[in-house]
């Protein structure tokens, strides 16, 4: 053996976690300087709608805390409970799937594995950045509603100063239980993985809307009951588990709260809210050990094992309904066809794609379906719809703007193929917006739809709800398409770089803008008639502009806005666009 | 330096590389060639520790890449084929992160990077974070950093993609310049004439097993053709007859 060249030597493993923390360190500080300096715009969007969504929360939250606390004190323990068991749930799979993208298919982790540092120091550098991604939701989702739960319960400074500390080890637990689970189905279960996470992920997810639709599926009179909040509750009590550390968490976090008994008994309470603490720490800190350990064995192991499978060749046979849309037509219209179809391929086989779209949707007509079990007055159920339409439309837009809006940035790297073919340029703007307009106005109009028929709204409401709907539908593919091809990004091969960039940002705000405008319009002869219904000659506006916008004339004047707004969305950015991808220079 | 011993890799039923034995000592430059699918690439992924072989070894100065990672690596300088860089690090930091894995003395590892820097002519675009290089400049600094702590051993997965006539040129300066110091070069190429122009040994692959090695002068002996170009030599060498004949064969 040769001795190694005097300039260099093998690290201590301090010294590799000083090395790593300083890449860490100089990552994060290029991050936030070319954010400052070239997305200011996307950076002030995001402190602001995540300081809104904070602050809604909270104030949601302090409400609900107000009402259990008066009425059902007991029901916070099984809240907290339920709500931190979930987490830990998905803290596992997201945790686990972040470090097997991390850990086995990045380049940096190819470039790590041909340096000489310890495996145990990589998984922990991947970890930390595994963590940060797969719990910022639960720092911004919990942290408010922690604070209420401590702010409504009057508790001492201790409290508020232990949340961080509770819940950076909660966190840490699950998410190490998640790399464990993922080196441990990579290194010696490589072929079974997929098939194991799918068979998990189907499990967890079929739980999950067992709980949801059990608890909700009710008839309508049980619902809020008492029998209705016993029932539910004993449903909850499986998360009340001493050994899960859910409980240590709650626990320790409503032990912190307690100044119940006076000022007296907080210094008790304090004491055995840090036990718990320490519970957390200790079972994070060994399974920490345990995770290294493993990774010193199995993670070189797994990362040859994934390396060595070969993926599968599958053969692709051109569907029917491809066929169906290329010889539907006539023989001019065939090149668009053909780009939608290409479109429609590409979309099918890439599954972050559909499973997201698949997902979301998914949700929302869950939700619908159960939206007749809480009883509505007709204002509400008025209302309700039109918020549902406008959940709708902003789901769609986050779609749009996401999948759709990079579109012609991506086609720039093959651009060589569609430049040389004997197609207009206009064609590849018109294809992307008929995709995406045919692709969302089914599902959005669907959902619609049944979020309506669920709320029991008359026909002329759903007819209301519908066209407002189709012109979401017309408008958003038109922002996004038209915006895409007015600022495309032809150089970068990732579309969510290219959706979180300047243009994407700009398509996500114009489309909420749109929506909000487009639901107003649409709901303020509806909302007017059924105020003035309800209140009568009292309280509604029975004469004048107001009693006429009430009427059917405003119905047809909002409508007919409602259209003039959504066509004007449609075509004023692709026209936009139209011209300046005619021009453009790749 | 470099020892594969009855090294065999295979993907589920398919044989990548078939006891392999081949040892590559001190100071030689050795170009492997092959088709697409040779088996090049796993040869290259087991030799920096990427990959574990299904049977046999590989040593490096002496250290087995299984067993001994860590050491192995200290003496291994490696440019892959897709250069891989921070995006949000600088040229610059690049190699300070790279100098500091290595364990580097701080001063030492000051003075490297600044003659690295200069020998890749690195210095105009150093200071610049790595996402806004070419594909060029990328490949340069993974050279760069590939040789800052001074390797036993070098592995070149297709070198030269990407790189403009001048950086080819350092390159093979800079390989030629090594090697006659003790560097030994294991290299993987498609470019037959920089490994007719710099390589000691050649070793050529064909459906994972090795068919040639020797110098070019040996296989063209070997082969008794009429030709002189390696390019001539090495098509004969591949083709479906040369499978079917064994022409070539050790």
């Amino acid at each position: 053996m040769t001795a190694p060249a005097q300039s260099c030597r093998l690290l201590p493993y301090e010294a590799e976690s000083r090395v790593f923390l300083r890449l860490r360190g100089r990552v994060a500080w290029a991050t936030v300087r070319s954010m400052l300096s070239g997305a200011r715009l996307r950076l002030s969007l995001v402190v602001l709608l995540s300081a809104m969504f904070w602050g809604s929360l909270y104030g949601l939250f302090f409400e609900a805390f107000t009402f259990l606390d008066s009425l059902h004190a007991e029901v916070i323990s099984l809240l907290f409970n339920a709500f931190f068991s979930s987490l830990m749930v998905m803290l596992v799979f997201s945790t686990g799937i972040l470090l097997y993208g991390g850990m086995y298919c990045s380049p940096e982790a190819k470039l790590l594995l041909t340096l000489p540092i310890r495996e145990e120091a990589v998984f922990s550098h991947k970890f930390q950045e595994a963590v940060w991604f797969s719990s910022w939701g639960f720092i911004l989702l919990g942290s408010p509603m922690l604070v209420a739960y401590g702010v409504v319960r009057d508790s001492p400074w201790t409290y508020f100063a232990l949340l961080l500390p509770f819940m950076v080890s909660f966190v840490v637990i699950p998410a190490t239980l998640g790399g464990i689970f993922c080196m441990l189905m990579v290194a010696w279960l490589p072929r079974l993985r997929l098939h194991a996470m799918t068979v998990a992920c189907i499990a967890v997810a079929g739980g999950l809307i067992w709980m949801v639709w059990s608890t909700l599926s009710v008839s309508r009179a049980d619902t809020m009951s008492a029998a209705w909040f016993e029932q539910t509750f004993s449903r909850l009590s499986i998360t009340e588990q001493k050994l899960f550390p859910s409980w240590w968490l709650s626990s320790g976090l409503i032990e912190a709260a307690r100044r119940d008994d006076g000022a007296a008994a907080v210094w008790p309470a304090f004491t055995e809210a840090l036990k718990f603490l320490a519970l957390l720490i200790a079972n994070g800190m060994l399974l920490q050990l345990l995770a290294g350990w493993l990774a010193a064995r199995c993670y070189r192991l797994g990362y040859s094992q994934l390396s060595g499978e070969v993926p599968a060749r599958r053969r692709r046979r051109i569907s029917w309904i491809d066929q169906a849309l290329v010889n539907a037509g006539t023989a001019a219209g065939r090149p668009l066809r053909l780009l939608v179809v290409k479109d429609l391929r590409l979309f099918r086989r890439d599954i972050s794609q559909w499973s997201q779209f698949v997902i979301f949707f998914g949700l929302l007509g869950l939700y619908f379906l159960n939206v007749r079990s809480f009883n509505y007055n007709n204002t509400y159920a008025s209302m309700i719809g039109f918020l549902n339409l406008a959940v709708v439309g902003l789901i769609l837009s986050t779609f749009t703007t996401r999948f759709v809006f990079p579109m012609i940035s991506l086609e720039g790297r093959r651009f060589w193929i569609l430049g040389l073919l004997p197609v207009h340029r206009d064609h590849i703007v018109w294809s992307k917006f008929l995709f995406s307009f045919v692709g969302g106005l089914l599902p959005c109009c669907g959902l619609v739809l049944l979020s309506d028929v669920m709320l029991g709204l008359s026909s002329r409401t759903i007819l209301i709800h519908e066209i407002a709907c189709l012109m979401l539908c017309l408008g958003l593919s038109g922002i996004a398409v038209g915006l895409g091809a007015r600022m495309p990004d032809l150089r970068e091969p990732s579309p969510s770089k290219i959706a979180s960039g300047f243009g994407g940002t700009l398509s996500l705000v114009i489309s909420s803008l749109f929506i909000m405008v487009i639901v107003v319009v649409a709901a303020l002869p509806t909302h007017l008639f059924l105020v003035s219904h309800a209140f009568g000659a009292a309280g509604g506006p029975q004469r004048g502009a107001l009693a006429w916008a009430a009427g059917p004339g405003g119905t047809i004047v909002s409508m007919a806005l409602v259209v003039a707004i959504g066509l004007l969305a449609t075509f004023v950015p692709l026209f936009l666009g139209l011209r300046s991808f005619r021009e453009l220079e790749p | 330096m470099i020892e594969f011993d009855h090294v065999t890799r295979t993907y589920g039923p398919k044989t990548a590389v078939a006891d392999l034995t081949l040892a590559i000592p001190r100071g030689e430059l050795f170009a492997m060639l092959g088709p697409n699918g040779a088996g090049k690439t796993t040869t290259i992924k087991m030799l920096v520790g990427l990959l574990r072989p299904s049977r046999g070894n590989v040593r490096v100065s002496g250290y087995d890449l299984v067993r001994d990672p860590r050491n192995a690596h200290l003496h291994i300088g490696y440019v892959p084929d897709e250069p891989c860089l921070y995006d949000k690090l600088t040229g610059r930091e690049f190699l300070w992160f790279i100098a500091d894995m290595f364990g580097m003395p701080r001063h030492l590892a000051g003075e490297r990077i600044a003659a690295e820097i200069e020998h890749f002519e690195l210095g105009e675009f150093a200071d610049d974070l790595a996402e806004s290089y070419s594909l060029g400049m990328k490949q340069r600094l993974v050279f760069a950093s590939s040789l800052l702590h001074d390797p036993d051993v070098l592995v070149l997965d297709e070198p030269m993609v990407g790189l403009d006539p001048r950086s080819v040129r350092i390159v093979k300066d800079l390989l030629k310049a090594r090697t006659r110091e003790g560097m030994t070069v294991f290299m993987s190429t498609h470019t037959l004439a920089m490994a007719e122009e710099m390589a000691d040994r050649v070793g050529i692959m064909v459906r994972g097993q090795l068919r040639f090695l020797g110098t070019v002068d040996e296989l063209r002996d070997q082969m008794a053709l009429e030709t002189t170009s390696l390019e001539q030599l090495y098509l004969e060498l591949t083709s479906p007859r040369a499978a079917e004949t064994g022409l070539g064969s050790p």
